[in-house]
């Protein structure tokens, strides 16, 4: 009797605790339901961004750097980076080529239009350096590169090596306020400073040069445009060329929504999805690098929400 | 014989709940508990429901029985939309039993019958009507001129089907809200008779008992249908407290109804815990619970509580969920009526007849909101015929577009839509309704337009 009575009360202390505990979690979803996304949104980083509101996004470009960023003769830029600038300008609400004004910068330049509001992003085979940090913000890597050396075929004989390039008499040429600059300086080998690439390649063919060092896609770019009259030496430089997106160093919702696509493309290719990277490698650079390149990890991603997060995967 | 609505209202077993030694005498030919029928000799199967509200006696010491007779009515008889679809759903003539206790005659039963009948459908079309209007107003920004405009041009069936897509959701929250707590109570109400709470049960007690048990389980499959899937697992100690469906009936033998909990369960574990791995790794506190805590709740929710416990449970409970409807309602009347779009215009310069009735100083296009030629508009399409489109901007205030400068149009997300979890349970996000779900694997795309991202009528 009593122990029925007990289990009775047990069961009625066990009956009231569940219905509380029913009501405050039912209570619970509730207010959860109601709560807006912890991450912060795309949205929210566009609009602090300084682009928001901008009818058309800025971007500058190489034009004189084949397969990564040319204006072609009918007034079309195309290139692997044109094809990058195209895609992010299309994930922060620039879709087609009239939402965007491709700033045609020299190497050199990309700096200072970043500072100067000139433009907001730079998709310029721009490699992210400790130096560069300082002064502007990079998203990516998009892009891992090496340093190479193009030589005329007729001197193919002749440079093989870094210590040949330390040769009185030969001469070097490379872009201004390029990495490459700075690399070569530390191998103790002089240069000769030019604007852009370009005419390191023209100033070869008039022979005014015998060398130009650049990173591995722009050569392979200017080797397309002459594939009997160069050939590209690989050299043991070091340290690999991380190609980034310049963004100004006041903007860091900017630098966050660049970093965040990249990762999206990054992320469909490696779930065996054709990405906006992968496209745009195999249209450009892929018949010369060979087609087994994957896009790098960006770096510092951060986490974002967007709209497409429900679909499925 | 059955009575449709009262056998699951009441399915504890006997010995688990034995009726109190002064419960009001019974006699009749039911499988449910006695305490939960009228008073009354009655062989039939029906229940003296929605009548007599205003015969009842007010307060008198009726017990259990005595509530059924008037349970549909509070003041003003406001229990006919309850009542109603019971009187649809089967339940019988009980003339000569009520005569027999004094309710009304068979006329006056059938009267009555109809009025609530009548009073539930002007319910069921003038609430949603009215909340519609609501909709429409706020949509407007309280223009009233564009209030005026939405009502002329949006299509009632398309209003009433936005209304039922986003209301489903708190609608059969709220009913299963109801259902579920007016079980509990009415449980409690049934196993103290002599007690005030037996005598004069909640409200919500009032209501389970008599509804009609498909009017409950259409409300759960509306439920199951509409709500996010992470907060489904909550159905289980709701429908189990709603049905009062304890693991006694699973099988009366001890063995087999361990087994057959211990199957149910580790089912559900095979179903849940990859997510519920997924949530704790990421730190979502509350998915953790939701997930985990239901089928235990479901297994001790069924049942009496306390009567101490009972009755601030229900003033407090019942006063919580009708306050919790109201403040769930604010976002279902803020909820736009119509998609939102952007809309790219060609602007010719000449004005384009661009004007609004709520707003005339945005007549032309506003200075900066024309980019090369090109605006882009923010808002929902009101209207669209041969010479112009009617845009309700998001901002406010209407645009008149020539339908000629018209040159491109795309269907955006809101912000409400973001999802706050990154959880999934078998590839359906938690945040999804299985409807929505199920909609997601037969279009899987989903493609924001870049121009969602960036049109905000260019300040």
């Amino acid at each position: 009797m009593t122990e029925t009575s007990l289990r009775g009360r047990v069961r009625l202390l066990g009956t009231t605790m569940a219905v509380v505990l029913t009501l405050l979690l039912a209570a619970g979803a509730g207010c959860d339901s109601q709560r807006g996304p912890e991450p912060p949104s795309v949205q929210e980083k566009l609009k602090q961004s300084h682009i928001y509101g901008q009818s058309k996004l800025r971007i500058g470009v190489a034009t004189f750097e084949p397969l990564m960023g040319v204006l072609d003769d009918n007034g079309k830029y195309i290139g692997f980076d044109i094809d990058i600038a195209r895609y992010l300008a299309a994930s922060l609400g620039y879709a087609g080529d009239e939402r965007i004004e491709f700033v045609r910068l020299a190497t050199e330049d990309r700096i200072p239009a970043l500072q100067s509001g000139q433009v907001d992003i730079v998709v310029s085979s721009f490699s992210i350096t400790e130096e560069r940090q300082k002064l502007v913000s990079f998203a990516g890597p998009y892009f891992v590169t090496t340093q190479e050396v193009m030589i005329p075929v007729r001197l193919k004989s002749e440079i093989r090596t870094i210590e040949d390039l330390r040769r009185p008499g030969l001469r070097i040429c490379v872009g201004g306020g390029s990495t490459t600059e700075a690399e070569l300086e530390k191998h103790e080998v002089r240069t000769l400073v030019v604007k852009n690439v370009r005419d390191c390649v023209q100033g070869i063919i008039d022979n005014r040069y015998d060398a130009v060092s650049s990173d591995e896609t722009i050569l392979a770019g200017f080797r397309s445009q002459h594939p009997t009259q160069f050939e590209i030496v690989d050299m043991p430089f070091g340290t690999s060329e991380q190609l980034g997106v310049g963004v100004p160093i006041s903007d860091p919702a900017l630098r966050d929504l660049v970093a965040f696509f990249l990762q999206k493309s990054y992320q469909d290719g490696r779930n065996g999805r054709t990405s906006p990277w992968l496209s745009a490698y195999h249209r450009n650079l892929g018949p010369w690098l060979g087609p087994d390149r994957q896009q790098p990890p960006p770096l510092n991603v951060p986490d974002l929400v967007d709209f497409d997060e429900k679909a499925p995967v | 014989m059955t009575l449709p609505g009262r056998e699951s209202t009441t399915p504890r077993p006997a010995s688990a709940d034995p009726p109190p030694p002064d419960s009001p005498p019974v006699d009749i030919a039911l499988d449910s508990p006695p305490v939960n029928t009228a008073p009354v000799d009655v062989a039939s199967d029906s229940p003296p429901v929605d009548t007599a509200s205003a015969d009842a006696p007010a307060g008198g010491d009726q017990g259990i029985g005595g509530w059924r007779g008037g349970a549909g009515p509070e003041p003003g008889g406001h229990a006919s939309g309850g009542s109603a679809p019971g009187g649809a759903g089967g339940r019988s003539d009980g003339t000569a039993a009520g005569a027999a206790i004094g309710w009304p005659s068979g006329a006056d039963a059938a009267e009555r019958r109809s009025r609530a009948s009548q009073s539930f459908w002007t319910l069921v079309v003038g609430v949603p009507a009215i909340f519609s209007v609501l909709r429409l107003g706020v949509e407007a920004g309280g223009e009233l001129q564009t209030t005026l405009l939405l009502v002329a041009n949006v299509n009632p069936v398309n209003l009433a089907a936005a209304l039922v897509t986003t209301a489903a959701r708190l609608v059969s929250a709220g009913l299963v809200a109801v259902f579920a707590i007016g079980a509990v109570l009415l449980a409690s109400a049934e196993a103290a008779p002599t007690h005030r709470i037996g005598r004069h049960p909640p409200l919500f007690a009032r209501w389970r008992a008599i509804t009609p048990p498909w009017v409950v389980i259409a409300s759960f499959a509306v439920a199951l249908a509409t709500w996010p899937i992470l907060y489904l697992p909550l159905l289980l100690p709701a429908f189990t407290a709603a049905f009062q469906l304890g693991p006694a009936r699973l099988d009366e033998r001890r063995i087999p109804r361990l087994l057959l909990l211990a199957a149910l369960l580790a089912g559900y574990a095979v179903l849940m815990l990859p997510t519920l791995s997924d949530a704790w790794q990421q730190r979502e506190a509350f998915a953790v619970l939701v997930i985990a805590a239901p089928p235990l709740l479901a297994l001790l929710v069924p049942g009496p509580v306390p009567v101490a416990v009972a009755r601030p449970l229900a003033m407090t409970v019942q006063l919580a969920v009708l306050a919790m409807l109201c403040w769930a309602a604010l976002p279902v009347i803020t909820t736009p009526v119509l998609p939102l779009t952007v809309t790219t215009i060609r602007a010719d310069g000449d004005g384009g007849g661009t004007g609004s009735p709520g707003d005339p100083g945005t007549g032309p296009a506003a200075p900066g909101a024309v980019d090369g030629g090109v605006e882009r508009i923010r808002g929902h399409v009101i209207t669209t015929d041969d010479v112009s489109m009617v845009i309700l901007q998001e901002r406010g205030g209407v645009r008149y577009v020539p339908t000629g400068q018209v040159e491109e149009q795309v269907l955006c997300p809101t912000e409400e839509e973001l999802p706050r979890y990154r959880l999934r349970i078998h590839g359906f996000h938690v945040e999804d309704s299985l409807l929505e779900g199920m909609g997601r694997r037969v279009r899987p795309v989903n493609r924001i337009d870049a121009e969602c991202r960036t049109a905000t009528t260019v300040p």
